[in-house]
């Protein structure tokens, strides 16, 4: 019995030992921190675009809350030195205005580690035109009722005309794309060419039946629910009466929801249907499209291990894209592509009664320009009271129950 | 769980009386032990306060035990943001200690319930204070409710061929905490160390040689009782820096998981001529703590590695008083290691892999202490003790990228005194005071982070700088009552009350800590 004591003892003494052994060995070889160094270089790809003189160089190390910004000249490369070793996200950015138009050049690589030293980076550069259609403002996380309860049902979208030309909005699109919330855990798409779509859980549409042309200044709001919700049977905290709203996403009457003067979308693509268009509060990921060919929801697709269904979206087909995430610790969870939306934008919480708002740039002519440089970080604010047609956007002429 | 708890804690009382009450049988001989007696009883020991056990046996002691309960109050703004703003503690603790033939036995046994009402910054660690970086934090006031159970035992063998000793010692704790209010957590803490030793015996010169093992283990989960509020924290990473997270909805903080390993050795050498005794020890512990959130999918928050040294040196003197010395020297290197760490994505793996590690923070702690303790009468209470003690601590820190950096250098100055009023035969009063004044020689906090304005800096890391760079005065009294409360046995009991009171040099603000303690002794 003695023996067996011992030998018990003995081998609870081994094991630990054993394990404090592999514990001492997985530091021994650990040193100090030591800053590293990053040549970075531009690889042109402006198409018939103009070649900005320089451009801005991001290095964004989220989980250090380190930033690092350089300028570069276009055929040039930069030594960026006094890099934290982690995971960075390097931007590229430039805006210049020619020939009546402004253009935006971005690049970008996320997720790049930079953990030893002298590491050569080539980040590909491309040019747009200012999209005609931006979101506008985005009320997605909710709000509180008088008596503290979760309110979602004053959600709104407002898309604007940020060009000087007419947009026809006739049959625009917006989607929520997959995965609804920030997660590191990233669905994997099938397919070879899967980089060059993103792929949404549900798509709405206006209309096809006639055209609905928005002026430059004026936008369109694109509600869940297009009523006042400030109404008692509502929720009289609610910060929105949207019973103005151009469109919203009705999909049957209940004693809460009811039929409204707004255009009712067209449900062109949702397999999960539930009482009302309610979008995460979390923040989702939304584009906005023109689809080039009438939208089958049987062609979906799933991630590979899920049975979510989803609707491919090529990338180049989007006018304007918007991340949310639900704090800004979660921006290191992105689920855009970069060359969609290199950032994101929060209001930080659920419920909160706040919404994420574009920033001006300029009004020309009387009419306000908003930053549209594809990084929602840069290009957003959080609005404590959430307002459609901030700014003085002007409704269509079509809406005549404004 | 609890069931465990509460048979784990009578049945070491248990065991603790179980044993004085044999000692007592055994030596009827042997006066009866008071507080007095048993303190003069440990001044008079070289090996006892040691980490070789099997110096027990060389300190001669007879044996001793008592058991005491106590209720202590602290009140006051002049505190860390981590400590309460009241704090009340109910504790129950026993030691005792027998000859085993020619070896010896020591046991002790700790339990405390605490209540801190008010504490800041602290959101899953259940002592912020222990030296670890890696914790999350958030702006809430809330309470903590906290257990202690702390299981501690020494044993000596006989002297084989009157050469050689054997001993042990061992110390198994267990906490347990939780925190009040959203975000809230609980939180379990376990620790044992061992430390098997030997002592030659060469004449008047004694060898000694102890190793030591030390694994603990900390958990704490983090929830919010108003599901629909979620709650912001920050990820401490050392000096300021660090991450912000939730608690609550998606992606909400996971679990935190601390694994700690530590192993050492000491050397001792004591020479005694007379009634002079000399003990000169000397302990290196290296030891590793590893720190992971989220274990499903375990992601590493950060590890230590932390390399200490101690050095100490013990002269006494016996004979009708006791006058005793004592010189020591402790340095602590800890360095914080971080890691990144990429999620590989791949559907049948999706798991963090780390793709480089670095020493990131780096804390060093220097302490120089001098104790020098006189005892008058040295039969078996003392009539009257006296003291004084200085000591110098130098703390140094660093947070190499972005460069935060933390210094200072404090000095402490002691007087105390206690004297033994007989007031009956079997009875008698013990009026101490004690005074200590600490010194801030020198101090200096620079935050090099991401956001110096954040309530982490402003609210949090530098009201608690100013707080432990701060000189203050600190006066000490207490006063226990002792008397024999059996005619035929050796037991007694006696009542304590203590105060303190800390008076900052440079605030307005003070603390008071006091406790009342009944105790029995057999």
């Amino acid at each position: 019995m003695k023996n067996i004591i011992k030998i018990v003892f003995a081998s609870i003494i081994l094991v630990l030992g054993l394990a404090a052994c592999q514990q001492f060995e997985d530091v021994a070889t650990i040193d100090k921190v030591t800053p590293l160094e990053s040549t970075v270089s531009l690889s042109l790809d402006l198409g018939n675009a103009p070649t900005p003189s320089q451009f801005n160089v991001k290095f964004t190390n989220y989980a250090d809350r380190f930033e690092l910004s350089k300028v570069i000249s276009p055929n040039g490369s930069i030594v960026v030195d006094g890099l934290i070793p982690g995971i960075y996200t390097v931007t590229v950015s430039a805006e210049m205005a020619a020939e009546g138009f402004t253009y935006n050049y971005s690049g970008s690589l996320v997720n790049q580690k930079i953990v030893t030293d002298n590491s050569s980076l080539s980040i590909n550069v491309q040019a747009s035109k200012s999209g005609a259609l931006v979101f506008k403002e985005v009320f997605y996380c909710g709000s509180r009722t008088p008596t503290g309860g979760s309110y979602f049902r004053d959600q709104f979208y407002e898309i604007y005309n940020n060009s000087e030309n007419v947009v026809n909005v006739r049959g625009l699109a917006i989607a929520l794309l997959n995965p609804n919330t920030a997660t590191a855990n990233l669905p994997v798409w099938p397919g070879d060419d899967a980089a060059n779509f993103v792929y949404a859980t549900a798509i709405w549409q206006v209309p096809d039946d006639k055209d609905y042309p928005v002026n430059p200044g004026e936008s369109i709001i694109i509600a869940q629910m297009a009523d006042d919700h400030k109404k008692s049977n509502l929720n009289p905290s609610s910060p929105v009466n949207l019973l103005s709203a151009e469109f919203e996403t009705y999909v049957n009457t209940t004693s809460i929801i009811s039929d409204n003067p707004a255009i009712n979308m067209y449900m062109a693509f949702w397999p999960t249907k539930m009482p009302q268009w309610l979008t995460t509060v979390f923040g989702g990921v939304f584009v906005i499209y023109f689809p080039t060919e009438v939208i089958n929801a049987n062609n979906y697709v799933t991630p590979i291990g899920s049975a979510t269904k989803c609707y491919k979206i090529p990338i180049v087909d989007v006018i304007d894209a918007l991340e949310l995430i639900g704090n800004p610790n979660q921006i290191n969870l992105k689920r855009m592509p970069t060359t969609l939306d290199a950032g994101a934008a929060t209001v930080g919480g659920t419920y909160l009664t706040k919404s994420v708002a574009r920033k001006v740039k300029e009004t020309k002519n009387g009419r306000v320009i908003l930053y549209d440089t594809n990084n929602s970080t840069n290009d957003f604010e959080v609005m404590d009271v959430p307002t459609i047609r901030r700014y003085g956007a002007v409704a269509p002429s079509w809406n005549t129950w404004k | 769980m609890r069931k465990i708890k509460y048979t784990y804690m009578v049945g070491a009382s248990l065991l603790t009386l179980f044993i004085t009450q044999r000692a007592v049988a055994q030596d009827a001989a042997i006066k009866q032990t008071s507080p007095a007696s048993i303190e003069l009883l440990k001044a008079g020991s070289l090996w006892m306060n040691s980490t070789n056990g099997a110096g027990l046996v060389l300190d001669n002691l007879s044996y001793f035990s008592d058991i005491k309960f106590t209720y202590g109050i602290k009140d006051g703004d002049y505190k860390l943001n981590q400590e309460g703003e009241k704090e009340r503690l109910f504790g129950v603790s026993s030691e005792g200690g027998l000859k085993l033939g020619k070896g010896y036995a020591w046991g002790g046994f700790a339990y405390s319930n605490e209540a801190q009402r008010g504490t800041l910054f602290n959101t899953a660690i259940i002592d912020p204070q222990r030296g670890m970086p890696y914790y999350p934090i958030d702006p809430n006031k809330s309470d903590w409710m906290k257990q202690t159970y702390d299981l501690s035992m020494k044993v000596a063998t006989r002297p084989f061929w009157d050469k050689v000793i054997l001993g042990a010692q061992a110390d198994y704790m267990t906490k347990v905490g939780a925190k009040q209010i959203d975000p809230r957590s609980e939180v379990y803490y376990y620790r044992i160390n061992v430390k098997p030793s030997a002592i030659v015996i060469l004449g008047n010169h004694n060898i000694g040689v102890n190793f030591e093992y030390q694994n603990s283990i900390e958990t704490s989960g983090t929830i919010n009782s108003d599901g629909q509020v979620n709650q912001p924290v920050f990820v401490l990473r050392g000096l300021g820096n660090g991450y912000e997270a939730t608690v609550g909805g998606l992606q909400s903080l996971g679990d935190f998981i601390y694994t700690g390993n530590k192993a050492g050795g000491a050397l001792q050498y004591s020479y005694s001529v007379n009634n002079l005794k000399f003990l000169a020890s000397g302990n290196y512990t290296y030891g590793v703590e590893d720190v992971i959130s989220s274990p499903t999918k375990p992601k590493k928050e950060g590890a230590i590695v932390e390399n200490v040294i101690e050095g100490k040196l013990v002269a006494l003197k016996t004979g009708d008083n006791i006058h005793r010395l004592e010189l020591s020297y402790r340095t602590e290197n800890l360095d914080g290691i971080e890691y990144v760490q990429e999620l590989d994505n791949t559907y049948e793996v999706q798991s963090w892999v780390v793709v480089y590690s670095s020493i990131r923070s780096n804390y060093k702690e220097q302490e120089m202490s001098f104790k020098y303790d006189f005892f008058r009468g040295a039969d078996h209470d003392y009539n009257w003790r006296a003291g004084v003690s200085a000591q110098y601590k130098k703390n140094d820190d660093i947070y190499y990228m972005p460069e935060s950096t933390e210094m200072i250098k404090n000095l402490f100055l002691g007087v105390n005194g206690k004297y033994n009023f007989s007031l009956c035969k079997n009875c008698n009063i013990l009026i101490g005071a004690n005074l200590v004044y600490k010194n801030n020689l020198d101090g200096e906090y620079n935050y090099g982070g991401a956001e110096p304005d954040s309530y982490i800096i402003t609210d949090f890391m530098t009201p608690d700088f100013k707080y432990m760079k701060s000189s203050y005065t600190k006066i000490g009294g207490d006063i226990s009552y002792f008397t024999k409360i059996s005619k035929t046995g050796k037991a007694g009991m006696f009542i304590k009350a203590a105060v303190d009171y800390y008076k900052p040099s440079d605030r307005d603000d003070n603390r008071i800590q006091s406790s009342l303690s009944l105790g029995f002794t057999f």
